[in-house]
This record gives C-alpha cells, structure tokens and sequence, in this order.
C-alpha cells in the first residue's frame, strides 16, 4: 500500500518530475564542459592567441557555470519540495489510520515505538525522494557525461586506467556506510543511557541523599559515561578510516594520471590542455560514484521503513461497525446477559456469567479489587472492545448493532486517569463539542467542584495545564476530565472510572452532590470505584471478585450481608480487618 | 534560540578563561595536533605544485622524459599518503582529547550536583540540570573537537595557500586574495537566516512529535468523545507549517550552496581572465596558473567551516558559562570541619527546643521538645500542613534547624558528616523510587558489597520475598521507574527490605496515603513492625491506624506539638487526636 502511495504521488507529480529529471540533468551536462574550457583555455595560451579571445574563455567560463548553478539549485530544490510534500501525506495519513484503531492497539504497542516510526521511518523515506532521486540523476548525468567527455576529448585508455581505483569509491561507501551509521546510532543510545541515569538519579535525589548513596551512583554515572566515551572514539576511528579511503583511492588515480597522462602529453598524443582538462575530469568522477554507494545504502534503508510503515497502515481495526446500523434506543436500560469474556491473548475470563440490567436513570456503583474486571466491563461498554454477540443491551438492541459514533454520542466518561491534552483549561472542559458557551463552561466546572479553583488561576479558563496536566494536581486534573464529562450534557449515560481516588473526601462529598443532579435529570450513572465512600448515594452497587458477579443490590443490604462489601467497609471505616464498629 | 547572540556576554571572558583552563593539561598533545595539521596542509599545498611542475618542466619543455613523470607520480602518491596519515592521527588525536575533557567534565559536574543540598533541587528544575549534564557538556566538547579543529585546519589551510600563492607570484596572489572578503562576508550574510530557518524547523518539529505522542497517549479519550476529526485538523495545521518550515530551510540551503559554488566558478574565471593576459604576456608560467586555479578553489570549504564554527564557538561559551555557574553554587549545608568520629549509637533521639522556619516570618515548627528513647516507636500524627514532613527532613538535616537542637545519643546532629548522619538514620519516603535496574539492585542500591543472599533475606523479613519470586524473573526482573510493574504496597515492601539492608539504628518513616488496597495494608503494617524492631522508629502517620499501637504518639498542630500519649490515653482526653480519629470514619457511617 505504502509502495502504491509513493508510485501514485510520482504519477501525480508527473510534470514536475520531468522537469527535475530535465533540470538536473541539463546542468550535468553543462558542468561537465567546465573542465573542457579549461582545457581549451590553457592549449589557446600555449598557442599564445589572441588576448581577447583568451579572455573570451573566462567570460564562457563564467556564463557556463551559472547556468549549471541556476539549473541545478532548480532541480535540487522542486525534488526534495515534493519530498517534504509527501511526508507530509504520509504523516498524515498515518495520524489518521492511528485515529480508527482501538485501545488494544495502543497497549500492544508503546506510544515510544509507534513515535519512532514518524521520527525516524518517514523521514528516512523522504530521503529517498529527495535526495536519493536527486542524488540518482545527479550520478547518472555526471558519470556518463564526465566519461563521455573525458574519452571523446582526451583518451579512452587515460581513461580506462584511471577509472579502475575510483570503483571502489562505491564499495567504500556501501561497506562503511551502514557501519558507520550503526556507530553514530551506538553512541546516541549511549548518550540517552547517560542521560536516562542521569535523570534518574536527579528524580531520586532525595533517596540518594538520605542513604549516604552519592558515591554509588556517581560510579554508575563514571560507568554511563566511560561508555559514551568509547562509543564516540570508535565512531572517529571509523569516520577517519572512511575520511581517509577515498582521497587515497583518488590520490592513486591522480597519480596514475600524472605519469600515465604526462607520458601520452608528453609524446603529443595527447594536448596539454586535454591533460589539465582530464585532471579536473578525475575529480568530478569522484562525487557521482560517492553518491552510487549513498544511494545504494539509502534505498536499501528506506525500502526497510517502507515495508514498516506499510505494516502500520495496514493494520485493521479490530472492532468494525454494522453495516446496517440501528438506532441507539432514546432513555435505554442497559443489560448484561450472562456476558463471559477473555482476551484474545489471555488464559482465563476476565468477566464471567455477568447477568445484570441497569435500568434508565438509576445511579449503579461498581466495586471490586484491582484486576477484578471492573475496567473491562466499562471498556465492553464503551464498545472499545467486542463482547461476544448477545451480551450487551441498550433495552432490546444489542451494543454490537449500534454505530459506535451513535453509541458514544449517548454515553460520557471520566477515565482513571484524569487524562488531559496539554492546552488550556477551557479547551479540555469543552473538547467533546464543537462549540460551547461561557456559562456552559462555567456550569460544568461548577459542577465538577473546579470553579473557584479555576477562577484563582491567573488566566482562569485560558490557564495552560501543560503536559498531560502536569501544572495541576492530581485531584484537579481528575475533576477538570469530570467537567468535560459533564460539559457532554446530551449523554444519558455518564460513567466514572475510579474518578474521585485523588481528590480528599470533603471535595468527593461537594461532587456526589452535584451528581444528584444528574440523577434528577434522569440520567443513568455508572461509579467505578474501590473506595466504598463514593458509592455511598448509589441506588445499587455490584461487587466484582475475580471476574463474576458476587453480590448486587442497594448498599443498606449488602452491609447486612456477609461478603466482600461488608469487609472492605470495615477496613475503611476502622483501622484493620480484625476491629470492626 | 540566544545561540547566535551578536554580542559575547560580558562574562565571555572568564567562559574562555574556564575553557582553556580543561584544555591546559592536554597541551603538549594540541602541539602536537597544529604539528600534524601543518603536515597534512604542506601536503595539500604541495600537491597543485607538483603538477604545476609537472607541465612547467616536464611538459613544456622539447625532448622531456617519462622518468621524472613517473618519479613525481610516486612523489604525488606519496604527498597523499602523509597528508592522509597526518589528517587522520590529528583527526582521532582532537576526538580522544575532547572526549577526555567532556568525560571527566561530566564527572565533575554530576559529583558537585550530587553534593548539593536539597534546598537545591527543591528550587531547581531537574530538566534544566539534565541539560548541564548531557547537552551543555557535549557542547563544551565541540569547542575543542570542531572550533578549535576549524580554527587550526582551517586557519592554516588559508594562511598557507595564501603563502603559495604569494610565493608562486605576489601579484597575482594578492588579486587572488581579494575573494578572500567576498567569501566571509557572503557567509556571514546567509548564517542567520540559514540559521533561523533550521531553528524554525526543529522547533516545529518538536511541537509536531509532542503532539502526536500526546494523542497516541489519549487516543482513547479522542475516541470515546468522538473528537477524530478535530485532532485531525489540529494535526493538520501542525504537519504543515512543519513542512512549510523544512521547505524553506531547504530552499535556504540551495541558496546558500549554489551561490557558493557559483562564486567558486567565478572566481576560477577571474584567475583566468587575470592570468591569462599575464601568461600571454609572459609574466607567468603556465603551470602557476594553473596551480592558481587549483588553490583559489582551496579557500572556499575553509572559510565555509570557519563561519558555520562561529555558531558553535557562541553555543560553547553560553554552555560554559552555565556550567560553571553550577560548579561555582556551593552546598548551603557543610560539614563541620572535623565531625565527631560516631562511636556506636543506640539511638537515643532528643529534640531539644526545636523551631523551624523556611522563611523567618513564617515558622513551620514551634519549640519541638520530644524525648525518644532508644528502640521506642514514636507516631506522629496531624493535618496536611501541621509540618509532619519538615520534621522528617529536620532529622536527616536535609534542613538545619533555626533553633534549638537535635541530638542523637547527645550528640548534636550538626557535629557529625552529612553522610555519617544519614547512614545511622534512614528515611522511608512516602514515594518509593525505583531504579531501572533489577529488583536485586533496587534493593541493595546497587552497592556492590551487599550479597544476594543478604538481600533475599531482608526481602524474606519483610514478607517481599513471596511477591518477588512471582514475579517473571524473580529477583532479577528488570524494573523502571515509571514502569506500573508494583503496585503501591508492592513497592513499599521493597522500601522496607532496602531499610533492613541499610541496617540503620534510627529509621523515620513518611507513612503512603496513596491508596494501598485494604487487603495488603495489613500486610505492610506487619512488615514495618518486623523493620522497626531493634530501631528507634519515628512514623508520620496519615493513616491513623499505622500508629495505634506506638509508645507513644505525638500530635502537631500548626507547628507544635499539641497533645502527646498511647493511643487510648488521647482518645479517652476527647481532644484533637480523638477528633482525627473520628473524623477519619465520618463519610461512611453517614449511611450505614
């Protein structure tokens, strides 16, 4: 697919591409007479011409190469434009592909992992296009029409023989080439390494200090840093090696050239002036076949990234919607009908024999042990996963028959984590919708118990919460990704995934609060918690254990019940299990 | 960017001052790196000339000989061959001296970093002091592996090119030299939009990856409120002023190199313009005119690296400068000059009139007496703020105190070396750190000398051997710090096995609030009752039923100790503690 795109923007380019291909090649075969005048100059001063027609050398000089410069800085530039032009599209579209695949997608894979393959993969291909294509054309133009020249106006045999230590240029390049880049990547890890214990040890300084352990770490630093050090000596013994190949390559191909091509000049087969005009030939031969081995090493790479980059795009999302979708029913009860599911890659069930019905408009808590499938059922709720046919029901429509886009439009959520995007406390709260009033913004925040803590920001709603919202604490950040849920106030469904675990117990009182005023509005909401205190106005709760529902029923009669809500209810009122109230 | 600053800051001076002051013990072997390069340049500057020499004497002649061609065929080979000898030992000579300088200036500056007070790292951004590590200090290294390489190289490479030219025919050598100018000043002039237009670039770019790391992480939430195709155009804008900028840093670089190459050209044409009315007038050989056009090709690539060094000189210096601000900011808590050699301690911790204040008006801590008598368990209980935490950095004189004194076995702790001090007091954070590294050497801090048997024994004490061995590979699974591998509990555990390696006589213990699940939390109260036998133990407690069962538990009220006793003393006296206690029970009994 990948490969398709590239050919397809080739194709679409087409005229451009002739241009450069024209461009580009035009200017290396203007380059290429350069040395020819200088030839021609210097046989006029031997045969003592005219000074004006002498001078009219340098003035052709002059003009030549400015054609050749104009030309060439043309077609250099319009092939790698397009280059950067298309990463972009590819950049794009893979943003775009990313944005259709489910969680599961992102927990197989490290956001590190996949960041790697823009950073490194997209651009190793537009390298490629750009410098690769120019690099090609540049080479082939050069090399045939340096050799054209250089046999035509000077000496094929000269030629010939000179040619034979300027082959291996390409073979140095394509042996050293890769190793020398391993190398350089070798010494950035070793860099990050560095820096990694660095870091480290900075974020741990308080431990260090309180342990009397500064010398233990400064030896693991010394160890960190000795290897940066060698990484870095072994990239200059490469780099001077291959530094030092080619000129010698090109200083014995000169050297031949002085007695061979001093013997032919000498003997008059040869002109002078075709003498000087071949030295100047040999070093121009020697930057196209340079460029031979680049090219073979940057296809060889970029076809690599291709095919990854192919993989990336080709990955289906596993969760696809009907064809034929049905309506999401208006004020739905939702219904769990003996619900069992596994992971794909996983052993056991993760939920098992699951039977229960939230009615519409009913406050349902949900509580259990990390581990005890609470995320599960939220995440089959949510439809990021598929549960088996026949499990989940919007009154008698089954989640599986819904649009996602239709489903989701019904329900609003507030994750674990109190995820937020690194802008301002205004664009988080109104994110789910387009556009938002300022009193709707107000009245969400109001809500979610964050108002007055906002309005004492200096810039209030504008407040920049910075990287996943690291200038706020953790309970605002989990109230400020309530208020977006909430700000969402045509979903009849609202549901908190263990979203009050950071804020203290006087502000999660001030929040229960004002989720009664959902329940007023007539809206089901669904708490997730293990801290029995945020499910204390819940009309039902549901206790998870291990993946099976263990008991159900309104909080007054589970207590009076034995079971696993009675037990943590007594180790969060009182200090231990073994004193009660 | 301030990189390419037009102005040297005015402490510049002392940077070059402290540059220098790294390159001084390596000077014998930068004579010897200018020896080489001289080699290296006479090699370049000789090579033209014997061609020249070649058609002067061998070509233009009647009646020549091949022999004296091939001997300097063989001289040519042979030029090449030192140069490339010379270059490549002056090369890997300046990479090991300035690798050498940044590795030992590395070490130095993470040694000093490391002996800073805390009040340092409290007050300074630990991202900027990673910069000083990794990035200034690379810097640094360019100074001597690129400027002051460029600075020989090519220094030399003009002067002596210049001299040959002068030499082969002063004339026409100082016309030729009047390219010399052009070049600088064409460098100079295209630096700053080249530049500015590849910051431009780096920086859109950095933007573009923060966002798409940003949303690869909060995907889900894109995705459950259906927001696709807002973060797509979001993206959009980002993609393309990133393109836009990379284009235009493109199109810069044509600029810049093509009109280098032009002036190169035209140069070689100017030569021959001039010289070719001097050969005709047979003022010059024609083998010096070639050699003339040879060698004015020469001054372009040193002249070129020399400006673009320029940059690298300026971002040296401004690293320097940072470096040595850090190098020069001393410790704000010293040890005494001869601290008191610490015989064996028992443990007997008094604070004596302890009063503590960051800022003078504003006392976190009020005249603390407390009497803790060796191996008792002491529980400190109050509310966020009462100043529980300042107390715990009180007592491993991560502070000093304002007044009064702390005396461990009546000796005050200000007396003995920081480091001798907190090997006889160990402190529990309430955050436990873990090492990428193994859990082996989490535990035993990667001191070398603690066996593995010990540390699986402090693990087995502390009942974290049974987690452990679950684990995938036991005590050698890998760990990292921001890795969710332990839980809460789990790494309190840990906490508990490093303080039974640590063995200390004194252990004080920042209690976690976070939510440790009820059933591990009895679990982890009897693991800190095996680590605190045998130790003076101070807990902070947030969770009062960590110290029901202490000697003694003392109660802080904005700064001060309030009320002091057991457990049921204080709850039956119905004052602020039995008031905690009550408190801590309210949200749930309201509807039970």
């Amino acid at each position: 697919m990948a490969r398709r795109l590239v050919w397809n923007f080739i194709r679409e380019h087409g005229l451009t591409y002739l241009i450069v291909v024209v461009t580009i090649g035009l200017s290396k075969v203007i380059q290429v007479q350069i040395p020819n005048l200088i030839g021609a100059f210097v046989n006029s001063l031997e045969h003592h011409e005219m000074l004006s027609s002498v001078r009219f050398y340098a003035v052709r000089l002059a003009l030549v190469s400015a054609a050749f410069v104009m030309l060439f800085g043309l077609g250099q530039y319009l092939v790698n434009r397009l280059a950067r032009v298309f990463e972009g599209e590819l950049r794009h579209r893979l943003f775009a592909h990313w944005e259709t695949l489910e969680p599961h997608y992102f927990h197989r894979h490290t956001v590190g992992d996949l960041l790697s393959h823009v950073l490194n993969d997209i651009p190793q291909v537009r390298q490629a296009m750009g410098g690769g294509v120019s690099q090609v054309l540049q080479a082939l133009f050069l090399f045939a029409a340096t050799l054209y020249m250089a046999m035509r106006h000077v000496n094929l045999v000269l030629t010939v023989i000179a040619l034979v230590p300027l082959l291996g240029i390409p073979l140095v390049v394509t042996n050293m080439g890769p190793k020398m880049r391993g190398q350089s990547r070798r010494v950035q890890e070793s860099l990050s390494e560095m820096s990694d214990l660095a870091e480290e040890s900075l974020a741990s300084i308080r431990l260090i200090k309180s342990t009397a352990n500064e010398d233990i770490e400064s030896e693991r630093f010394r160890g960190r840093v000795d290897a940066t050090y060698h990484e870095a000596m072994q990239q200059v013994r490469l780099n001077t090696l291959f530094q030092s190949l080619i000129p010698l390559l090109t200083g014995i191909s000169f050297a031949v050239t002085l007695s061979y091509g001093g013997d032919l000049a000498l003997t008059h087969r040869i002109s002078l002036g075709a003498f000087v005009a071949f030295t100047v030939y040999l070093s121009m031969l020697v930057r196209p076949l340079m460029q031979f081995g680049n090219v073979i090493n940057i296809v060889q790479n970029s076809s690599a990234s291709l095919i990854r980059i192919e993989t990336l795009l080709n990955a289906q999302p596993a969760i696809q919607d009907p064809a034929n979708p049905k309506p999401m029913p208006p004020k739905p009860s939702i219904t769990f009908r003996h619900l069992t599911y596994r992971y794909p890659d996983g052993h056991g069930p993760v939920l098992d024999d699951i039977h229960l019905t939230i009615p519409f408009g009913s406050t349902v808590g949900i509580v259990g042990r990390t581990g005890s499938g609470k995320s599960t059922l939220v995440s089959l709720l949510l439809r990021e996963m598929d549960p088996p046919p026949g499990t989940i029901f919007f009154d008698d429509v089954d989640i599986r028959d819904i649009h996602r886009r239709d489903l989701r439009a019904h329900i609003s959520y507030v994750p674990q984590d109190g995820f937020l995007f690194s802008s301002s406390v205004g664009y988080n709260i109104s994110f789910p919708r387009d556009t938002v009033d300022h009193w709707e913004l107000v009245e969400a925040a109001r809500q979610a118990e964050i108002l007055s803590t906002i309005e004492g920001f200096p810039s209030q709603f504008e407040t920049l919460v910075g990287e996943r919202g690291i200038n706020l604490s953790g309970g605002q950040r989990q109230r400020v990704a309530m208020a977006r849920a909430l700000i969402k106030t045509q979903a009849e469904i609202v549901i908190f995934d263990d979203s009050l675990s950071a804020v203290d117990s006087r502000t999660e009182t001030a929040i229960l609060r004002s989720l009664g005023e959902l329940k007023r509005q007539g809206r089901t909401v669904i708490i997730i918690s293990h801290r029995l205190s945020s499910l204390r106005y819940a009309d039902r709760v549901a206790v998870l254990e291990e993946g099976r529902l263990t008991q159900y029923g309104a909080p007054k009669d589970l207590l009076r019940e034995p079971g696993l809500y009675r037990h943590l209810y007594d180790m969060q009122t009182e200090g231990g299990p073994a004193r009660g109230c | 960017m301030d990189v390419k600053g037009r102005t040297v800051a005015p402490s510049s001076r002392q940077s070059w001052r402290g540059l220098i002051r790294y390159a001084w013990p390596y000077r014998w072997r930068w004579l010897a790196i200018v020896g080489l390069v001289i080699i290296y340049n006479l090699t370049q500057v000789i090579q033209p000339d014997l061609v020249k020499i070649a058609i002067d004497r061998y070509l233009l002649v009647p009646h020549a000989h091949l022999r004296p061609l091939i001997e300097l065929g063989l001289g040519y080979l042979a030029m090449t061959g030192l140069g490339l000898v010379a270059n490549m030992m002056q090369t890997r000579w300046v990479a090991a001296t300035g690798q050498a300088i940044v590795r030992q200036l590395r070490m130095e500056l993470f040694r000093h970093i490391e002996s800073l007070s805390l009040r340092y790292f409290e007050t300074h951004d630990t991202g900027r002091l990673l910069t000083h590590i990794s990035s200034d200090t690379t810097r640094i290294s360019q100074f001597f592996t690129q400027f002051l390489l460029s600075l020989i190289r090519d220094g030399l490479t003009i002067v002596l090119v210049l001299a040959a030219m002068l030499w082969l025919n002063w004339r026409l050598g100082l016309l030729a030299a009047t390219v010399i100018p052009i070049i600088v000043a064409l460098s100079a002039l295209f630096r700053p939009p080249l530049y500015r237009a590849y910051d431009r670039t780096r920086s859109r770019l950095s933007r573009l990856i923060a966002f798409v790391a940003e949303n690869l992480t909060g995907m889900r939430i894109t995705q459950i409120f259906h927001q696709e195709a807002k973060q797509l155009r979001a993206f959009d804008t980002l993609n393309t002023a990133y393109q836009e900028a990379s284009i235009n840093e493109f199109r810069w670089d044509v600029l810049f190199n093509r009109t280098f190459d032009l002036l190169g050209n035209l140069a070689v044409a100017f030569v021959a313009w001039i010289g070719g009315a001097a050969v005709l007038h047979r003022a010059i050989p024609l083998g010096v005119l070639y050699a003339f056009i040879s060698y004015i090709q020469q001054f372009f690539a040193p002249i070129n690296s020399l400006t673009q060094n320029w940059n690298t000189l300026q971002s040296s210096l401004i690293s320097a400068e940072r470096v040595s601000e850090v190098l020069a900011t001393e410790p704000t808590l010293r040890d005494p000059p001869d601290p008191v050699h610490l015989p064996h301690i028992k443990g007997h911790v008094v604070f004596d009139h302890v009063s503590f204040a960051y800022q003078p008006d504003r006392p976190v801590l009020r005249n603390i007496v407390l009497d803790i008598p060796p191996g008792a368990f002491i529980g400190i209980a109050g509310e966020t703020g009462a100043g529980k935490s300042t107390l715990i950095s009180l007592m491993a004189r991560f502070y000093d105190v304002t007044e009064g004194r702390i005396l461990i076995d009546g000796i005050d702790i200000r007396a003995m070396a920081q480091q001798d001090l907190r090997r006889i007091v160990a402190v529990v954070q309430q955050e436990v750190y873990l090492y990428s590294g193994t859990v082996l050497d989490n535990i035993r801090l990667f001191r070398p000398e603690v066996s593995r048997e010990a540390v699986i024994e402090a693990a087995r004490l502390t009942g974290a051997d049974e987690f452990i061995r679950r684990l995938p590979e036991g005590y050698d699974t890998w760990l990292t710090p921001r890795g969710a591998n332990l839980s809460t509990g789990q790494r309190q555990f840990l906490a508990f096995a490093r303080t039974i390696i640590l063995n200390p006589q004194i252990l004080v213990l920042d209690e976690a609030t976070a939510h440790i699940d009820a059933i591990s939390e009895a679990a982890v109260q009897a693991a800190l009752m095996q680590v605190a036998k045998n130790r003076t133990t101070l807990v902070i407690a947030h969770r009062l039923s960590t110290i029901r069962d202490a000697d003694q538990i003392a109660v802080l009220h904005q700064g001060a100790i309030v009320e002091q006793g057991t457990h049921h003393e204080l709850v039956r006296r119905g004052g602020l503690y039995a008031e905690m206690v009550q408190k801590s029970q309210a949200p749930l009994s309201s509807y039970a």
